[in-house]
């Protein structure tokens, strides 16, 4: 009798250990596709355009949103070549969303040549106000993705866009629903990833393509500046967006599906748990108030570079 | 000897002696001696060198409960090679390449040596559990890691496991049940030639109605067991393709097929790191196992279609397996639906002798 117990319970531990659902991908809770326009937020028209323009409707693009085949992704796109620094002002009507871009990068030109060929065309069909800043690590430190990030955020934030959108290089948005505005929380837009199986593999992960209100991101200090190397960052400032009770969300999968342009898997920040434990204290003093680094910025014709030394 | 109940480590060795597993390499008489000639320069004697297989054959055992079990050599082999054919593998393509050729090579080498010389090894059927061992722990605890696979997935294959499990244990117990009959089927009717039973030379049994002998399941098959055998087989391929599926799409660059169901497109990268590399090379061992069996699987629906049997059709000439045995004379042919229904459905006591039908 007893030994009959024991083994039941050793086949229930030993199940429980094989299917615990955080060893797994997960399902997760999003806003479905009728009501993401309502969670959008909107400007009122950008100065440039005239007044006699109706307001820009977004309704349509996100409920009759397609699907653009993985081929298409590095064939070239037709697209209206943007304002110097890779700026676009929808002319067929009255834009009410006005979203920065902002692209860390270092040594990637072949993924950037594509990223930016894509990137024009799709968010010109969505008829939004944007503009592309792509933030350029000139040293010989290891990578600091967040950093690059709050330098493109700190220079779209004093040009006055309300909405940021952190995009790494590498991702391609295959949904034309995937509307590049920002919403009520942070939002995570890469939660359909092709290299993960177009599944999500853990609720908190926070990382590739974010949009974030820029008051929202002045509000938690930006991201954490002491990650080198890959990976972390995101998890950091996914924790700081909890502990100022700004809960980011999700948007319905089917018009969240990403596609990874090269998909080496590479090898972790050994001390990114350390630094994660680091950075939780110091929230205060490191962030978008302590960047001392020196930047140039470039007018390119695609995009506006910012060279930070 | 002490009445003492032996630990799990512990035996009983040839001399009657009780002995230790972690022991095994201490104070034996016969290699002593013949290192002791060698060093001498003599010739080593042929009793050293028996009594030194002897030894060795006696000292290879693992932990069991009341005392270690032997093991044959032949049987601990693939326990052996199919990791290190794994590992090796994950090295880089050209390793995969030859690890696998290797195995293949050796397999086909090996296959009917082993059955001629030691015809009731266990060597093939360690083979299969092996391989279904190393499978599952590779994908449980490399693949499932890298959490791309949801639960319901894993839930799914563990069901086409389990659904495999079963089938090849009923098809060894009901193995066995024929195997009791054809014993009392002999002694029964001494010295004569009993009709519709045949001998097995590989497990020495008289099995009623053989189809053939299974060395990868270690057992005979007959219409008695074949409808368990083949649903195990289908269990297998599903199994198998469904997790070198989920593996391949999880470690390489997977593209939609259709709908929900995704194919890997890329897989170039996997070599840069070792857990992506092994789960790759199991994913390729996974099909080829996959492809090996689907063969055999259609193989079996198609005979049992025709009602004949895997020993009746090696007979055949070529012409008439071109003709897929339609134009030969079958005996047990009985139409296909009854083919079938006669697999599906059989009963042991059909061939109890009283009630046989002659």
């Amino acid at each position: 009798m007893i030994t009959r117990c024991v083994r039941i319970i050793c086949a229930l531990v030993i199940c429980v250990a094989v299917y615990f659902p955080a060893r797994h991908a997960r399902h997760y809770e999003y806003i479905p596709l009728k009501k993401v326009i309502q969670e959008l937020t909107f400007v009122d028209g950008t100065p440039h355009s005239e007044n006699h323009l109706r307001n820009c409707s977004y309704e349509d693009l996100i409920l009759k949103s397609k699907e653009v085949p993985v081929s298409d992704i590095t064939k070239p796109k037709k697209f209206e070549l943007p304002l110097r620094g890779g700026e676009y002002i929808p002319r067929q009507c009255n834009s009410i969303i006005k979203t920065a871009i902002v692209v860390p990068y270092r040594n990637r030109s072949e993924q950037l040549q594509i990223f930016l060929n894509y990137m024009h065309s799709f968010l010109q069909q969505q008829s939004i106000h944007y503009k592309l800043f792509v933030v350029e690590q000139n040293n010989s430190l290891p990578f600091n993705r967040a950093q690059m990030i709050n330098y493109g955020a700190s220079v779209a934030i004093s040009l006055n866009y309300p909405c940021l959108v952190l995009h790494d290089v590498d991702l391609i948005p295959l949904s034309t629903g995937n509307i590049y505005a920002c919403s009520e929380r942070p939002r995570h837009m890469s939660s359909s990833l092709d290299t993960f199986r177009y599944n999500l593999p853990y609720l908190t992960l926070f990382g590739g393509a974010i949009a974030i209100l820029s008051q929202q991101y002045e509000e938690v200090n930006g991201m954490s500046n002491l990650f080198f190397g890959w990976g972390g960052e995101d998890d950091d400032f996914y924790t700081r967006l909890i502990s100022h009770n700004l809960f980011p969300y999700r948007f319905d999968p089917e018009i969240s599906r990403y596609s990874m342009l090269f998909h080496r898997k590479q090898p972790k920040n050994e001390e990114r748990y350390e630094t994660l434990k680091k950075s939780l204290k110091e929230n205060k003093n490191d962030g978008l108030n302590n960047l001392h680094r020196k930047y140039y910025i470039v007018q390119e014709d695609l995009f506006t570079r910012i060279v930070v030394f | 000897m002490d009445d003492e109940t032996l630990c799990c480590c512990e035996y009983y060795d040839s001399f009657k002696e009780r002995n230790h597993i972690l022991a095994c390499c201490c104070n034996c008489v016969d290699l002593d001696e013949a290192v002791d000639s060698l060093i001498r320069g003599k010739k080593v004697s042929d009793n050293n060198k028996t009594g030194l297989l002897n030894t060795m054959q006696d000292r290879l055992r693992v932990p069991w409960r009341g005392g270690a079990k032997q093991v044959a050599f032949d049987s601990i082999l693939p326990v052996i090679i199919l990791p290190s054919m794994l590992l090796l593998g994950s090295i880089s393509l050209w390793w995969t390449v030859f690890s696998f050729t290797t195995v293949a090579i050796f397999l086909s080498l090996i296959f009917n040596f082993l059955i001629k010389t030691i015809p009731n090894t266990k060597f093939f059927f360690v083979w299969t559990v092996t391989s279904m061992v190393l499978l599952y722990f590779i994908f449980e605890f490399i693949v499932i890691p890298f959490l791309e696979i949801l639960v319901e997935e894993n839930i799914l294959l563990s069901a086409l496991i389990f659904g495999f499990i079963i089938c090849l244990y009923t098809t060894k117990i009901r193995a066995n049940e024929l195997t009791s009959l054809g014993t009392e089927e002999c002694e029964s009717s001494v010295g004569k030639e009993v009709g519709g039973f045949y001998n097995c030379r590989i497990c020495d049994n008289k099995i009623p109605d053989k189809d053939h002998h299974c060395v990868w399941f270690d057992c005979c098959i007959s219409k008695h067991n074949q409808c368990c055998f083949i649903a195990a087989l289908f269990f297998a391929i599903a199994a198998l393709l469904y997790s070198s599926n989920l593996t391949l799409t999880s470690v390489c660059h997977p593209f939609e097929f259709y709908k929900t169901i995704l194919l890997p497109d890329d897989c170039s990268d996997v070599y840069y790191q070792f857990e992506l590399a092994l789960s790759f090379v199991s994913a390729i061992y996974s099909i080829a196992i996959a492809i090996l069996l689907t063969v055999i699987l259609l193989q079996q629906i198609f005979l049992v279609s025709i009602g004949m049997s895997l020993k009746e059709w090696n007979k055949l000439s070529i012409i008439s397996k071109l003709c897929l045995g339609l134009n030969t004379k079958r005996i047990h042919n009985r139409g296909f639906l009854k083919n079938w229904s006669k697999i599906i459905c059989w009963n042991k006591y059909q061939y109890h002798p009283l009630n046989r039908e002659v």
